[in-house]
């Protein structure tokens, strides 16, 4: 009854250097020219900036905003880009979380390896995953991962001896290399910062790969994509395997930020939280999960005042954003796009 | 076997089973899955709690009207996140209902708190068959559920009005061509698998706390019951819910009390790999 556009697929898979293509997506790797370096440059130099003219609580904000965007942009290469919707990205978070912590407070790991260990531990565990996940496919591959997302919760809660059970785990060391530790908030801040650029860097060289052209294949039409000889089982669960790398290294910078992690960090309405950032932002570039980040995190600082009221906000600006714009507020930003290049010309 | 627990695990998979077929009738009308399902639950739960403590009618009484008002609210819900929706993508109406979910969630913290709340039960007392000591809530859930699933069936197959709701689910554009208001079939489907959902909730108020976060566990559960019962079909959410619900009840009780969440969707993911299309499955099971 509603699918996703078909021509997309046609387009987005072509050659990007087609000039004619008219698909949203050929237009905004293109678009990704002058105009885009210019946006992403200021937003760098703002993000560099930020933490100099703002308090030390608000810096501790801003680095949850951006552990949260890394979480999205992990959805973002999952349901973005492939088209395949997770409700246990909350859950591969934990995952990451758990192995810094553990990996430094039992066996007294250097935090840069513990935090390798996080990001091949967790990719490593979603791909596992994924294999079984991925015999199973739409609504009853989102259902398995809600499962997932419920086991994993339930061994971060119950599992004493591994998880440290409901009391969590705390005394996690910051970050550091050798001597250098990194232990001030706005430390912390650049630390996740780079991290997330590299993240992001890293998704869009995906994104112009043959790798992400498969899973952008995938998610417009699956059997059109296994006609052209993409194996859509393995390619499905490189990507969910990307995505966990990603939420490993978010929750390996969760640990050594927060320094104690416990179960109630890591629930189900998390993931549901993440699914809907992205569809707020838009599911169409990395651009609309940085920006329903920094709305759905940031917006309540702002609104302190109205804090019971925020969340019942929350949910009515969810629901009225999906009835003006469906597709996201970057997607529903395309005909702008469409301005700035016109102009351009 | 242990009839104590299996008739606890009956009462409290029927609950399950309420949720789901609620869930089930949205998703054969149109097409989505209601995230916010399990929300109708602990809105059934706090309107049942404050008409008994108005103390103006009858436990049963109260009952009635708890469902009625709760099937009201699915008409509300149906016109502001499905109705203009309509056309957009399925993953556009899934994020609205996430956020009705999180907007009734917060709704009822504001309006009734956040302390969980206990209610009377509707016959008070215990109830003894053979070695088992049971309250009588528990076995007025299954005889409610049993009337209530009677009723649901007969209304589908055997009149005028369940047809008109099933050719809306078949065909939409073809029910409208044969002079079905397909609005307001719709509108019936969400009013009706609301006032479902709704009674669960006022039934598992005496015997759980109602808490504006009930929902959340509840509703997956039904998530659970739906894909083990088989997606879409209604006999298969009654099955799967009591299945569900049984082995939450036996698993806390012989295999761990705390893991009994975790066993219950360990089973979900085992039972999706072994049979993905469930129980009672639609002709096509998407498996690779």
């Amino acid at each position: 009854m509603k699918k996703n556009i078909p021509n997309l697929y046609v387009i987005s898979t072509t050659n990007q250097a087609t000039h004619t293509g008219g698909g949203f997506l050929t237009r905004q790797i293109k678009g990704l020219g002058r105009s885009s370096a210019i946006t992403s440059a200021l937003l760098m130099l703002v993000a560099m900036l930020a933490p100099l003219a703002v308090s030390h609580y608000f810096i501790r904000v801003l680095c949850l905003t951006i552990i949260t965007y890394m979480c999205v942009l992990s959805l973002y290469v999952l349901f973005g880009m492939c088209g395949q919707s997770s409700f246990m990205q909350c859950g591969l978070w934990g995952v990451g979380a758990y192995i810094t912590a553990l990996l430094t407070t039992r066996l007294h790991v250097p935090p840069i390896i513990a935090m390798l260990g996080s990001m091949a531990g967790t990719g490593l565990f979603a791909f596992l995953i994924g294999l079984v996940l991925f015999r199973l496919k739409r609504y009853y591959y989102a259902f398995s991962t809600i499962g997932m997302m419920m086991v994993l919760n339930g061994l971060f809660l119950n599992w004493t001896a591994g998880t440290g059970g409901a009391l969590g785990i705390s005394d996690i060391p910051p970050f550091g290399i050798g001597p250098f530790q990194v232990r001030s908030g706005m430390a912390n801040y650049y630390l996740i910062l780079a991290f997330a650029t590299g993240a992001t860097v890293m998704v869009w060289m995906l994104y112009r790969s043959s790798l992400g052209r498969s899973f952008m294949a995938i998610r417009d039409n699956e059997t059109a994509a296994n006609c052209m000889g993409i194996n859509s089982l393995i390619t499905k669960d490189i990507a969910f395997a990307l995505s966990g790398i990603l939420c490993g290294a978010a929750g390996a910078l969760f640990s050594f930020l927060s320094g104690y992690i416990s179960s109630t960090s890591f629930i189900l309405s998390t993931s549901q939280l993440y699914l809907v950032i992205i569809m707020l932002g838009g599911t169409s570039s990395p651009a609309g999960a940085l920006v329903g980040s920094l709305i759905i995190t940031l917006l309540p600082e702002w609104f302190r005042p109205l804090k019971d009221y925020m969340m019942l906000m929350y949910g009515m600006g969810i629901m009225g954003l999906m009835i003006v714009l469906p597709e996201g507020l970057i997607g529903g930003g395309k005909d702008l796009y469409d301005k700035f290049r016109s102009r351009r010309r | 076997m242990n009839l104590q627990l299996l008739l606890t695990g009956i009462s409290l998979g029927a609950v399950y089973s309420f949720i789901a077929i609620g869930m089930v009738l949205i998703y054969r009308a149109v097409g989505i899955v209601n995230f916010a399902q399990g929300d109708f639950l602990m809105l059934g739960g706090f309107v049942y709690y404050t008409l008994i403590q108005m103390a103006l009618f009858s436990a049963w009484i109260s009952l009635l009207i708890t469902t009625l008002v709760v099937g009201v609210s699915g008409i509300v819900f149906q016109f502001v996140c499905y109705w203009p929706l309509r056309n957009a993508q399925d993953k556009a109406i899934v994020v609205s209902t996430l956020g009705a979910s999180i907007f009734m969630r917060e709704g009822a913290k504001l309006i009734w708190g956040a302390t969980p709340r206990a209610t009377k039960p509707l016959v008070a007392g215990t109830a003894k068959i053979g070695t088992a000591v049971l309250q009588w809530q528990y076995l007025i859930i299954i005889a409610i559920a049993i009337v209530v699933i009677a009723g649901i069936y007969i209304m589908l197959e055997k009149t005028q009005l369940g047809s008109i709701m099933q050719a809306t689910a078949q065909n939409q554009y073809a029910a409208s061509l044969m002079g079905i208001p397909v609005g307001t079939a719709i509108a019936v489907t969400f009013f009706l698998s609301m006032l479902v959902t709704g009674l669960s909730g006022a039934l598992l108020s005496p015997v759980y706390f109602v808490t504006n976060t009930m929902g959340g566990s509840s509703g997956v559960k039904a998530f659970a019951a739906i894909v083990i019962g088989g997606f879409g079909s209604i006999p298969g959410a009654i099955i799967g819910g009591v299945f569900i619900g049984l082995v939450e009840v036996f698993g806390g009780a012989y295999i761990s009390t705390t893991y009994k969440d975790t066993i219950v969707f360990l089973v979900l993911v085992v039972s999706l790999l072994i049979r993905p299309k469930g129980i009672f499955g639609e002709k096509t099971a998407e498996k690779s």
